[in-house]
């Protein structure tokens, strides 16, 4: 039977031989698959070459996924708790109930939640279920009326990249255009070298790039996967990455200055005129930002029509004050960051940083034009990208800041060669013009994000950053709005000191996530809900629903369920030239047992509650559906008629949901506009964060009148700048930092449990020890494989076995991902690797509050312990 | 013809891809890992390189195993010189296993089930296609050779570090990246003359 068969219909009949077209689920990326199904079993899992998303080709995790379809451990049935008492390491003593018992149950308490405050359901999710997860944030919680929702896996996220690249970028993540680049810059990040967004399509991308003799440079504490391809491996003191980019920044703008002017002028607000007081100067009138004309000798609204030649350097007097430009403050920030000064703090000799500031700036050749598909663009053929590493900090935001203007200062932003917002810009499919959005500009001339954003806490709405309002929310999403995610509620409803609140936790539904582990120290998760009746949706029986919950029900994988929209054409698509592709997952085969799609029970709980004509109209604005493909709210809708909707309202009628399942992915090319779309949208690119500082102002006055006195805002700078993060802070007898890292054969804790992941886990030398470095080892009479404990200064403690290598900081221990796993439902995963979260409290203090990204290292002490021990 | 296979260790970023991408195409038992990756570090900190190494059967031009093995299991094509194991006439003596330089045989023992429980419904059914008692080994994909399909490993590899083609066609990718990039075997000493090369990761 030929591959891109149809989904046969008669499918778990014997003598079936079939090829379905699907979405991977193993990550959040979201890779286009096919699965082979013989006889009602699936044999195979493969990469779909029709899919632009990884065109073809699988990571490890992605191809092992038939191990989690048919793990043996796999929850099947809604259990109950029978054991009254909750704990960490507490036996559940599940019993099995059918659904009608379970939904009853649930459908009861809710209607009396949302009968006395509607704020009593809690929700928590995670990142790698991206359109269940949307869905249900976006639909059923808001229909419900409650905001209090987070992401347990939200301080892993790159909540400060995210933030960057929507104001830098127009979008929600970024990813270099190596198909032109010539020097790329990694912080603490693995793009297409072993983990990071579409990363199978990027890893093809960049192996051709480096082919070619693209510079690698990557900055990294660890010997990671990208930094074993690195022409050069930089080896920095964690957490201070962002003094490194400032020292960059620095010999750019004010030694070398090698920058791009006119980008600066046109397309950033780098003319823009500050205050005194550090507000943008503005036109008593119109109340437009002003520059300074130098043609006419005195300032003018940046968007004058009359304007001369502007300014971007320089001091000027406008209304009895000295007003510099942007720029000329980004200068004046930074300047006392030189090399020697930068040194100090990451180790890097200085020599180093001028070479990397040197060989940045020349690279992105200031002035080259390029001309593709007979247009003709500047190409900035350098770029420097970030992620967990580099901001998995309480310094996150400044870090992020100082990395992202590298590339704007040079222009290498948006344009062929630099860095590029992920689909900022889609104008649609050629015949119907859909999915279609587009950034503009706000009434400062500041670039205005197009495409959908999760910033409110009660869904999802284009736009800027919401101001502070009030701190009556344990996720924080009303004092501080603009992260797309957050996992600060526990820590906010343990703080019993900084914050009450009005209503309490009565139900949490938790869809996915393992909080108890992956949001930090699970104390703190489970002290926050103990009181709480919690229901999980799950693929195991992990430590968060042992440890908690009153109802597990079994969960669809990725390779049971249908979503219209798994990435949503926007979220981890491949940067640069090439095809859109807009995906289907089905169902690989039928769901097992009595496994349901969370998606679809979600309706149905809707249904119970009376809340299907809320849901139906806020599913036309998340899919933008419009008549005659909106629902109908009097109406009823099956999950698959929803998904039919929503294509048939993007596609036309004739592509429907049966296009779909038998075609897989709707393809076109991207147009030349759409991805280097900087020049062809004029949108400024704000290098300072006026906005930010305005907020920072209105937290104070939030939590003064409150009486809080943990939130600090002194962090919420406008310029790039760095100060030591917590774990830099010297702590008697700790001398040491303890980081993760991440491995491309896993994804954060959940993969485990999957036999042939673990397989290569084993048969590798690092991942399942802690690495530490050879010296630093026999200092402390450490040897290969010695059983180890290293002890937090701010508490917790882990263990496991030594790895002596070469390829780690000195002060460093590097643990991968986050196993150790001890849930009973999870006996494969058991034990294996090492419980990194264990060392990581979850509160204000280890916060970066402009981000809600949480410090991810830990200071820390190692001693050899007694074999046995 | 002489199939062969190019691995470039410039291109190859030690992701194991490959070692699940041979797994998942011929369910191989726990243990046995036909496509597999060998990490390597040196040096000093901070002068230290790390290497991923992806390694399989060599497909030798003069396999040791063939010479060894007592029942004629072990075979060399005529037509392509891929390196391969009769089923049938394995009787599990394990000496091509003594024979093979390169550590890519597996025994299949009796004991090894990945899960305590036993085999789910996909290693039933993958499985049905090996038996125990015998030896196994990588055989390019003799399957998918026979569709006109590369080798699942270097069909998937996310890098494309794993090329394969004809040896002995001068027109063909594999040639010329042997030729321009200075290809080498792996233990060419042992005079085996194995058809996997590998590009230097630094040129």
């Amino acid at each position: 039977m030929p591959k891109h068969e149809a989904i046969d219909q008669a499918s778990q009949n014997d003598n079936e031989d079939v090829w379905i077209q699907s979405a991977c689920g193993m990550c959040y990326n979201q890779c286009g698959i096919r699965g082979h199904r013989v006889d009602g079993t699936l044999i195979k899992i493969e990469g779909n070459p029709d899919n632009p998303i990884g065109r073809g080709r699988l990571c490890a995790r992605g191809l092992a996924g038939i191990q989690l379809l048919y793990d043996p451990h796999r929850i099947d049935y809604p259990l109950r708790r029978t054991n009254p008492e909750k704990g960490i390491g507490v036996d559940p003593k599940w019993e099995r109930i059918s659904w009608d018992d379970a939904l009853d149950e649930i459908t009861e308490r809710l209607a009396t939640i949302k009968e006395n405050d509607p704020r009593g359901l809690y929700f928590s999710g995670t990142v790698i279920c991206l359109a269940p997860l949307s869905h249900a944030l976006a639909t059923f919680l808001p229909a419900f009326g409650t905001p209090n929702s987070f992401v347990s896996d939200g301080h892993q996220c790159g909540n400060a990249e995210h933030i960057l690249a929507r104001t830098l970028h127009g979008s929600v993540t970024t990813n270099p255009d190596v198909e032109h680049c010539d020097y790329l810059l990694l912080f603490g990040c693995q793009a297409g070298l072993g983990t990071y967004y579409a990363l199978t399509t990027m890893a093809q991308d960049v192996a051709d790039a480096r082919d070619r003799g693209m510079k690698l440079v990557v900055v990294d504490p660890f010997l990671s996967s990208a930094a074993e391809k690195a022409d050069e491996w930089v080896p920095i003191k964690p957490g201070s990455d962002g003094a490194l980019a400032c020292a960059i920044l620095n010999l750019l703008v004010n030694e070398y200055r090698i920058f791009d002017a006119d980008y600066l002028l046109e397309h950033a607000d780098g003319p823009y005129l500050l205050t005194e007081d550090g507000w943008y100067a503005r036109d008593p009138g119109s109340n437009r930002p002003l520059v300074w004309d130098i043609d006419a000798g005195k300032p003018r609204p940046f968007d004058d029509p009359e304007l001369g030649q502007v300014a971007l350097e320089g001091a000027y007097q406008v209304e009895g004050q000295t007003c510099r430009t942007v720029f000329e403050t980004l200068k004046g920030t930074v300047a006392k960051w030189t090399p020697e000064a930068a040194s100090e703090v990451t180790t890097i000799p200085p020599d180093m940083i001028r070479k990397i500031a040197r060989d940045f700036g020349e690279a992105a050749c200031i002035e080259r034009t390029i001309e593709i598909d007979g247009r003709e663009l500047p190409h900035r053929p350098a770029a420097a990208l970030y992620f967990k590493g580099a901001h998995g900090h309480d310094n996150a935001w400044p870090t992020s800041m100082a990395i992202e203007l590298l590339n704007e200062v040079v222009g290498a932003s948006n344009v062929p060669g630099g860095l590029l917002g992920t689909t900022p810009v889609c104008d649609g499919h050629p015949d119907t013009g859909f999915p279609r959005w587009k950034p503009g500009a706000n009434e400062d001339g500041l670039l205005d994000a197009g495409m959908l954003l999760y910033n409110d806490p009660y869904g999802v709405v284009p736009g800027w950053p919401p101001p502070p309002t009030d701190t009556e929310l344990p996720n924080l999403r009303d004092l501080i709005g603009w992260p797309i995610t957050t996992c600060f509620t526990p820590a906010a409803l343990t703080d019993k000191e900084n914050f009450s609140f009005d209503h309490k936790p009565e139900l949490l539904l938790n869809y996915g996530s393992n909080l108890l582990m992956s949001a930090a120290r699970p104390e703190v998760t489970f002290e926050a809900f103990k009181d709480t009746f919690v229901v999980s949706f799950n693929l195991h029986s992990d430590e968060t629903a042992e440890a908690l919950s009153d109802i597990v029900l079994p969960d669809t994988s990725y390779m049971e369920r249908l979503d219209p929209l798994p990435n949503f054409t926007r979220h981890h698509h491949p940067v640069g030239l090439g095809n859109w592709g807009h995906t289907i997952r089905q169902p690989l085969v039928e769901p097992l047992h009595e496994r349901r799609h969370f998606t679809e029970v979600l309706l149905e709980l809707g249904q119970r509650l009376g809340l299907t004509e809320t849901m139906n109209l806020l599913t036309n604005n998340l899919y933008g559906l419009v008549a005659p493909h909106a629902l109908d709210p009097e109406r009823t809708y099956s999950w698959r008629e929803i998904s039919d909707q929503a294509y048939r309202s993007w596609f036309g009628d004739e592509h429907g949901l049966d296009w779909f399942e038998t075609n897989g992915v709707m393809r076109w090319p991207k147009k030349v506009e759409e991805v280097f779309w900087k020049p062809f949208v004029h949108a400024r690119a704000p290098l300072y964060n006026e906005w930010l500082k305005r907020a920072g102002e209105q937290v104070d006055e939030i939590v003064e009148k409150k009486g809080i006195k943990g939130v600090d805002t002194s962090g919420f700078f406008p310029l790039p700048d760095w100060r030591p993060c917590r774990a830099h802070r010297a702590r008697e007898g700790y001398d040491m930092q303890a980081i993760y890292y991440r491995v491309p054969w896993h994804t954060f804790s959940m993969t485990y449990e999957n036999p042939w992941l673990d397989e290569i886990s084993r048969g590798e030398p690092y991942s399942y020890f802690i690495c530490i470095n050879t010296k630093t080892a026999r200092a402390k009479n450490i040897t290969d494989g010695d059983p180890i404990e290293v002890e937090g200064a701010d508490g917790g403690t882990i263990r496991g076995r030594a790895r002596l290598t070469e390829g780690v900081h000195p002060e460093v221990l590097a643990v991968a991902n986050n196993g150790g796993h001890w849930a009973k439902g999870m006996p494969f995963a058991r034990g294996k690797g090492v419980f990194f979260n264990q060392l990581l409290p979850m509160d204000l203090e280890h916060s970066d509050l402009v981000s809600l990204s949480m410090d991810c290292d830990a200071r820390v002490r190692v001693t050899r312990m007694a074999e046995g021990a | 013809m002489r199939l062969g296979m190019v691995i470039d260790l410039k291109r190859c970023i030690g992701c194991y891809g490959c070692q699940i991408a041979c797994k998942s195409e011929n369910g191989t038992r726990p243990g046995t890992t036909y496509a597999r990756v060998v990490k390597r570090e040196w040096g000093e900190f901070p002068n230290v390189k790390k290497l991923s190494i992806p390694v399989l059967c060599m497909h030798c031009n003069d396999p040791p195993c063939v010479d060894v093995c007592p029942t004629g299991a072990s075979q060399k094509r005529d037509e392509d010189g891929v390196v391969f194991i009769d089923r049938e006439a394995c009787v599990g003596c394990r000496a091509c296993m003594m024979g093979c330089p390169y550590g890519a045989r597996y025994f299949q023992d009796e004991t090894r089930d990945y899960f305590e429980v036993g085999e789910n419904a996909y290693e039933q059914a993958a499985y049905s296609a090996h038996e125990r008692g015998v030896v196994e080994k990588c055989d390019f994909c003799r399957s998918r050779l026979a569709q006109g399909e590369e080798p699942a490993c270097s069909a998937n590899c996310m890098c494309k570090a794993r090329i394969f083609g004809d040896l002995d066609d001068p027109d063909s990718e594999v040639r010329r990246l042997i030729d321009e990039h200075g290809g080498f075997q792996l233990n060419p000493e042992l005079g085996t003359d194995p058809s996997v090369y590998y590009l230097p990761p630094e040129r």
